[in-house]
């Protein structure tokens, strides 16, 4: 039975600790409701661009863990990012794939290839340090405590079913400019 | 008539331009070169690869260095991008999305790869030359021409005015950097 995303959240938001986090797309409306701090930034208007934002925040603070709540069809939009985050190598980097093979957020149209195509392979081809697929909740909540240790960059795919919430069906939460400023000012603070 | 820049000179450019920017904390590395490899700048990725001040990210595309670029903003790292006009046009929703409506400061400098030297840029036979000026135009992108030397004071007076504008600002490279 597919995961449900917002398990996997709700398990993230009490490990967490200082780490910094990246949602996008199906992720953004169970998070903000989890955790409705400013440590985290989500991507928006730009689709793709979560696995990015997260490389730029992991290489400004390498003294912090960044996770990115990544979707298979965002990461396909710029897949080429994992060339790029494998090259910059860091390692404080934590990429988590919310994989469930469809379009959620646009009406759950299949992404190119579906839920055959193997982003475990594709990272480690790229070159991240380490990269493993999850398909059940018990065997992440034993790997949890090593999504915020284990040396980036990390992939994590996780097989997972529809979340209950998207961006069109629960529209709200600050908009990217907020939350870029809410972020920054947390990070300098003092 | 446009002149090619020495690479030697932008570096050094840059260099200052990242110390101002980290002010009494400046420290090495001084900043971030987030760069998609443009034939014109070539000269400059060239000497970047033996620098030790700045450190320089290979990205495989315009949308992914713009949100790099991001990231380090907001980590309070200074960044400057260094693309083609190709990729101003391939990545334009970024630029759009992060740099504008996310009000992030984004400085680019854009080659402009078969820019003829006798011909103005707006009169080029080439649509990737004589559209990059109106594009950046249509989204209100302040914009200058890096033609020679004695412009290289427009990189850093263009890097603080993303800043202040809290948006983008472009140079474009004229000729080919030598």
């Amino acid at each position: 039975m597919a995961i449900k995303p917002e398990d996997i959240l709700k398990a993230i938001a009490g490990a967490r600790g200082n780490a910094i986090c990246v949602p996008t797309m199906t992720t953004s409306p169970a998070w903000r409701t989890l955790a409705p701090d400013d440590l985290s930034v989500g991507c928006s208007g730009f689709m793709g661009g979560a696995s990015s934002l997260g490389l730029g925040l992991a290489l400004a603070m390498p003294e912090r863990r960044v996770v990115v709540f990544d979707g298979d069809g965002s990461l396909l939009m710029q897949l080429g990012s994992l060339a790029t985050i494998a090259g910059a190598a860091p390692r404080n980097l934590t990429h988590l794939l919310f994989k469930n093979g469809v379009y959620h957020t646009s009406g759950s149209q299949d992404i190119p290839g579906g839920l055959t195509v193997d982003f475990v392979q594709m990272a480690k081809g790229a070159g991240y340090r380490k990269a493993y697929a999850v398909t059940d909740f018990d065997d992440f909540k034993r790997r949890l405590p090593s999504l915020f240790t284990d040396e980036g960059p990390l992939l994590v795919e996780l097989h997972t079913g529809l979340a209950d919430k998207t961006p069109m069906t629960d529209r709200g939460g600050q908009p990217f400019n907020q939350q870029v400023e809410g972020l920054r000012q947390k990070l300098h603070k003092g | 008539m446009p002149e090619s820049i020495p690479a030697p000179l932008i570096i050094d450019t840059l260099k200052d331009t990242f110390r101002e920017a980290r002010g009494a904390s400046a420290r090495e590395p001084l900043g971030w070169i987030l760069s998609v490899p443009d034939t014109h700048q070539k000269t400059v990725l060239a000497a970047l690869d033996k620098e030790r001040a700045l450190r320089v990210v290979t990205c495989a595309t315009e949308d992914e260095a713009t949100a790099i670029g991001a990231g380090l903003w907001i980590g309070g790292e200074p960044v400057v991008l260094m693309i083609q006009h190709a990729g101003l046009y391939a990545s334009v929703n970024t630029l759009r999305g992060v740099a504008m409506d996310g009000k992030v400061p984004m400085f680019y400098m854009i080659g402009l790869l078969q820019r003829e030297r006798d011909r103005d840029p707006k009169e080029s036979r080439h649509s990737m030359v004589r559209f990059a000026e109106p594009l950046l135009d249509t989204f209100g992108v302040p914009h200058a021409r890096l033609e020679g030397p004695n412009d290289v004071h427009l990189i850093p007076e263009y890097y603080r005015l993303s800043r202040e504008r809290r948006g983008p600002a472009a140079v474009l490279v004229g000729l080919e950097t030598s």
